[in-house]
């Protein structure tokens, strides 16, 4: 029998580093955002849900300009954005300044932050590590799905569409092109990843894989 | 000891510390302070510095000594990067630095990495023999008196890196900045399990009644803790909701405000013999574990914090939270979702009765509040945060590191 091609899980975690660099208002995080390292946005926009619970937004920056500017609307067209809609940091920086500018241009005169409150870009740096799982076929990755970190779903499903874009992650690559199931990774491929929290995105996927698990368990049985 | 942690700090936590351990081992880490007890620093490191050596790095904790007149300057010192108005002069600068001086003369400084915690020995860096250092900085600098801001800088800025716990109290300084917040101790004293019979113990030693609802603040006598806000907020509550109010507190005999705001806050709450306010000696963690243990509602209603430990420790019991939206605060309470956050006396009486009146919810609350500290404040995951800024400076300048 040949020899499947085990699904190591890996983790990271991420190491938070200030930029020095601060905003007290919109036209501030407009100047920041134009000028701050990659990194930075990349911390404030894909990293976001790394936090582990999703509240209102999807990006800090929307977070902020809805709660502490309480520009409402511009926190959900911020919130509209979807970091793995683009190529590179450049282009998404390109469209955080469009939304902002384009909003200034009617809000000429938005508010201040209140003193405290500013926003502040951070980076940060980032460490992969294996955690000493790996697995074999379905009924394996069931079980270890249920109980990893939320850090490794992060970065199994999250940080692995920026490491192998078009909207592709470890999981359904795995089960695609090992396991060869198809449907089953076009179903994990489905699963919006703004829509869960981390926890919410391990329901759906132990949801999908569980059916799967049973389904062949009663084939085994006839 | 760091299998004490196993099934208690997350698994990815304690396999990246094994991890780096493996890539920084025989390599020496030293700790330095200004006391061997008291204060949260020193509580992490007597913990922290064993999980460290066995991990396979050479760990030391050493203190710095010094006379009461040091002590009289670095608490100046202290108060002014806070935000309060000290002058410290040049002659205390030079004391500052003398005491320092004659500590490095004393302390074996050699080693691959050094953490210098707070101002008190900052000026060590002047006598770095080798190594990474590292200044720790546990306070809020976010506004503090600008000159001794300025004159303390000159130290700070020689070091290789510094730690903030919040983002906010970060410095616009010349050498890289990491944020790290601190942590609890799952395992200490203050906050490991509890047997019934250890919580039923405390409450009768203190005469506390267990058959209504508690609600509970533990916190120093300090205007900026707001005990009277919390008695307001209990007497709104008391209209609806039958229940009893703890106020648990040590002694401030540093603090010579704190006699008076404790006295304001017994006259506060004269004639109701179901508000206990506990004076307890330094040290009492057991009790305070008790209280927290045996609370329906554990509130931080402050107007200024620093970080709010105690609102992790509360949570960490699985109880549903409220704290005022200042310093680390909203970093531990996620509004609605591990705890509320309150600006206002009514609010916190509003939170107070939702959760008296929607157990579930604050059981669901005060659950997810306890796997956000599992995730985010444990002392695994500051020991792991410490050996990773270590590590990236060993291999500066990449932001993905492989282990």
């Amino acid at each position: 029998m040949e020899e499947i091609k085990p699904f190591e899980f890996k983790q990271c975690v991420s190491i938070l580093k200030a930029t020095g660099r601060k905003a007290g208002n919109l036209r501030e995080m407009r100047d920041v955002i134009a000028t701050v390292s990659d990194e930075s946005i990349f911390h404030h926009t894909y990293q976001y849900f790394l936090k582990g619970h999703i509240l209102e937004y999807t990006n800090d920056f929307a977070h902020w300009a809805g709660e502490s500017l309480e520009e409402r609307a511009l926190g959900e067209r911020l919130s509209g954005i979807d970091p793995y809609g683009f190529r590179n940091i450049g282009e998404l920086r390109n469209e955080l300044l469009r939304v902002i500018d384009e909003y200034l241009e009617k809000f000429p005169e938005p508010r201040e932050a209140m003193h405290g409150d500013e926003f502040y870009f951070n980076q940060t740096i980032t460490l992969t590590f294996p955690v000493g799982i790996w697995v074999r076929n379905l009924a394996e990755f069931l079980i270890a799905v249920k109980y990893i970190d939320a850090g490794s779903i992060y970065y199994h499903f999250y940080e692995a569409r920026v490491r192998l874009g078009e909207g592709v992650d470890d999981f359904s690559a795995w089960i695609q092109n090992v396991v060869l199931n198809k449907e089953l990774a076009d179903r994990i491929r489905s699963i919006d990843p703004f829509m869960h929290s981390i926890d919410g995105i391990r329901e759906h996927i132990v949801e999908a894989v569980e059916e799967e698990v049973k389904k062949s368990m009663e084939i085994i049985r006839q | 000891m760091i299998n004490q942690y196993s099934g208690v700090s997350p698994k990815g936590d304690l396999v990246l510390l094994q991890k780096l351990g493996e890539k920084l081992k025989k390599k020496s880490f030293l700790h330095i302070n200004s006391t061997r007890s008291g204060g949260g620093v020193a509580e992490i490191l007597q913990r922290m510095v064993p999980i460290l050596n066995e991990l396979g790095i050479d760990s030391r904790w050493e203190v710095i000594e010094g006379d009461d007149k040091f002590y009289d300057i670095t608490k100046k010192i202290h108060n002014a990067i806070q935000g309060n108005p000290e002058n410290i002069t040049k002659e205390m600068w030079t004391h500052h630095y003398e005491v320092n001086r004659t500590n490095a003369g004393r302390l074996n400084l050699e080693a691959n990495a050094v953490l210098i915690h707070d101002p008190q020995p900052a000026p060590l860096i002047k006598f770095r023999k080798k190594g990474k250092w590292i200044w720790r900085c546990h306070i809020d600098v976010s506004n503090p008196v600008k000159e001794v801001c300025d004159y303390l800088m000159r130290y700070c800025s020689k070091y290789h890196a510094a730690v903030f716990s919040v983002a906010r109290f970060a410095r616009a300084m010349s050498i890289d900045e990491f944020i790290i917040p601190p942590s609890i101790d799952p395992l200490s004293e203050k906050n490991r399990e509890l047997s019934l019979e250890e919580i039923h113990e405390t409450a009768a030693r203190l005469k506390i009644p267990l058959d209504r609802p508690a609600l509970l603040q533990v916190s120093r006598f300090d205007r900026f803790k707001d005990p009277v806000g919390v008695i307001e907020a209990y007497k709104i509550v008391k209209k609806y909701n039958d229940c009893i109010l703890v106020l648990a507190g040590s002694p401030a005999t540093d603090d010579p405000e704190g006699e008076e705001v404790l006295n304001e806050v017994k006259e506060y709450a004269a004639g109701d013999p179901d508000i206990h306010i506990l004076l307890l000696p330094p040290f009492s963690d057991k009790d305070i574990n008790a209280l927290q243990r045996m609370s329906s509602v554990i509130l931080q209603k402050s107007l200024k914090e620093g970080f709010g430990l105690t609102v992790s420790e509360a949570m960490w019991k699985g109880k549903p939270v409220i704290g005022g939206a200042v310093g680390g605060i909203p970093l531990q309470i996620v509004h609605s979702v591990t705890g509320f956050l309150v600006h206002s006396v009514e609010g916190a009486a509003f939170r107070i009765r939702q959760f008296l009146n929607n157990p579930e919810m604050a059981k669901r609350m005060g659950e997810r509040g306890r796997e956000y500290v599992r995730n985010n404040f444990l002392i695994t995951r500051q020991t792991r945060d410490y050996l990773s800024v270590w590590y990236s400076m060993e291999n500066k300048g990449k932001s993905v590191l492989e282990l």
